[in-house]
């Protein structure tokens, strides 16, 4: 039943890409399963980058390892312990984050480290999970599976739902926290769901790009939208429609005979050529400073 | 004069008793015992340190304390509507967001990015009229001057509706001109919206021109009372440490009481 729902979702998102590398359900599934990502990845990255949470998605991305090494501990499927450890190492460091006087990068360092560590230590022993760390390094949208994408598509649901009735939330509590909390935001409550859902969106882009570059899939259309924008709504819009620009072209370059690239790295290729773009038409309008930093 | 017409019974809407704030090894606040009375403009005076701005963050519950701080007249008991205007808003100034952006963000629920609801703009508007910064509503919030952010920030804490509404330092940075022009402002919507208004001043001159109640704070309650009663060489050179080279305080709250 869900299977076939896929296949037919799959099927209708690839009608709109008559190229030849789109015959093959393999890249059907791929493209089904990367126009779910990018959206939470480009809006959950406006959050991030008015946040500055870049390293924090970046460390919850690396406890990618940490989540198959539970796997393999507890003899549960990655698809599942990533999912879960990538919540709780979410959940911690907001926790900490509020908490502590300690300044955030250092607590996010920390735990960065831990889990880091943890993970490598067990998988190492492993020589047969120990090859399969590449798909993990450098993210395998290929083989995405069906369960995958139906589980994709309840966070989808999830995360429109919180964006809906949060975004504008969000908004206020990036300028300030503490103004917002006076003006009756319940910050708290916003922030962790808002560290709840940058955790899974972050461990099913590590699916898409890998390890390295899950930072770069969030960042990086964020980015490239605040150099375009003008007000909030524009950054928005412009963020979303680069990230869907950037996965669909990554994944056809990706599949080309002269090309033959690995999808993940061709994706963040792309678009960090719209960020180029974003730099010169920053150089040509008189006045405004360029956001090159993360 | 004006407080006897806003409070003629002399309520308060802030009681604080025994307020104890202590953040690691240092004594920020010792057992505080003031009132702000309701409706009326209230002033908190002292050097640099000596807990003004925790004092602020405690009645805004932002800060842990011992002690009460209660609200007798606030219609949800115990959680009254504030506004507060922080000294100065640290944010990230490079963000797209316009004025108008900023400001429904607070109070608008469907995102932006859907466009704004013409009810709120209006609202938004209307606002920024009564504190004279429409010509803002659609410039860069980050690229505003400090003067002009915080008469974004004062929009914004009115946009609350506020029953209590809190000022960290409104004229710090502004010119003595500035400073009186939004003090007038403040009395002005006070007036008509009937909200109370505490602040922390560094300016003795504005205190005494437009306070109507003045707590002098040093860790603990130096005086408290109105202006005229209060900003005295003995209160100030025990508030502030050492003798202040002002001219007669004294009299010039009461000449200007009279005019406010």
């Amino acid at each position: 039943m869900i299977s076939s729902i896929i296949m037919s979702l799959s099927e209708f998102v690839s009608s709109f890409l008559p190229f030849e590398c789109m015959d093959a359900m393999f890249m059907k599934r791929a493209l089904l399963g990367l126009l779910l990502i990018a959206p939470l990845a480009a809006v959950t990255g406006i959050q991030v980058v008015n946040s500055r949470m870049a390293f924090f998605s970046d460390a919850i991305g690396h406890s990618a390892f940490a989540g198959v090494a539970l796997g393999l501990i507890f003899s549960v499927s990655p698809n599942f312990s990533m999912p879960v450890l990538a919540l709780f190492v979410g959940f911690l460091i907001m926790y900490l984050r509020r908490g502590s006087r300690l300044s955030s990068d250092t607590v996010i360092g920390v735990i960065f480290s831990a889990v880091v560590a943890f993970g490598l230590a067990v998988v190492s022993r492993n020589r047969s999970v120990a090859k399969d760390m590449q798909m993990f390094l450098f993210g395998d949208i290929l083989t995405i599976g069906d369960a995958e994408i139906a589980s994709l598509i309840v966070l989808a649901v999830a995360f429109i739902l919180f964006q809906f009735f949060g975004y504008n939330r969000m908004l206020s509590i990036s300028v300030n926290p503490q103004l917002a909390s006076v003006h009756r935001i319940p910050v708290a409550a916003y922030q962790y769901i808002f560290a709840g859902l940058l955790s899974l969106v972050v461990i099913y882009s590590v699916r898409a790009v890998g390890v390295i570059l899950v930072t770069a899939l969030l960042v990086v259309p964020a980015a490239t939208a605040r150099n375009f924008s003008k007000n909030s709504g524009s950054m928005f819009w412009i963020s979303l429609i680069i990230s869907i620009i950037s996965v669909v072209a990554g994944l056809l370059i990706s599949a080309q005979k002269w090309a033959n690239t690995p999808a993940g790295a061709t994706i963040v290729l792309c678009a960090s050529v719209f960020f180029v773009i974003s730099l010169i038409y920053v150089r040509c309008q008189p006045g405004k400073t360029s956001d090159t930093e993360k | 004069m004006s407080d006897v017409i806003c409070n003629p019974h002399h309520e308060d809407a802030v009681i604080l008793s025994d307020v104890k704030i202590r953040l690691g090894d240092n004594l920020i606040l010792d057992n505080v015992n003031a009132r702000v009375p309701l409706g009326e403009s209230t002033a908190i005076v002292g050097p640099n340190g000596a807990g003004k701005t925790s004092l602020t963050l405690a009645i805004l519950g932002q800060v842990p304390y011992k002690g009460t701080i209660s609200f007798p007249h606030c219609a949800k008991p115990g959680k009254p509507r504030f506004g507060f205007v922080p000294q100065k808003l640290q944010f990230d100034r490079d963000m797209p967001m316009t004025v108008m952006d900023y400001l429904l963000s607070g109070i608008q629920i469907m995102p932006i990015f859907f466009g704004y609801s013409g009810k709120h703009r209006e609202r938004i508007l209307k606002m920024l009229d009564e504190v004279e910064c429409r010509q803002l509503a659609n410039r860069s919030f980050g690229a505003l001057s400090g003067g002009e952010i915080q008469r974004v920030l004062l929009a914004q804490a009115l946009l609350q509706d506020p029953e209590i509404l809190i000022l960290d330092e409104p004229t710090a940075g502004v010119d003595f001109k500035g400073g009186q022009v939004c003090c007038e402002l403040l009395n002005r919507i006070r007036k008509t919206r009937r909200f109370t208004q505490l602040m922390i001043s560094h300016d003795l001159a504005t205190v005494a021109a437009h306070a109507n109640h003045v707590i002098c704070l040093n860790h603990r309650v130096v005086a408290q009372g109105a202006p005229h009663e209060v900003l005295t060489h003995e209160v100030l050179s025990a508030t502030f440490g050492l003798h202040l080279g002002i001219p007669d305080l004294h009299n010039l709250a009461k000449d200007v009481s009279k005019c406010s």
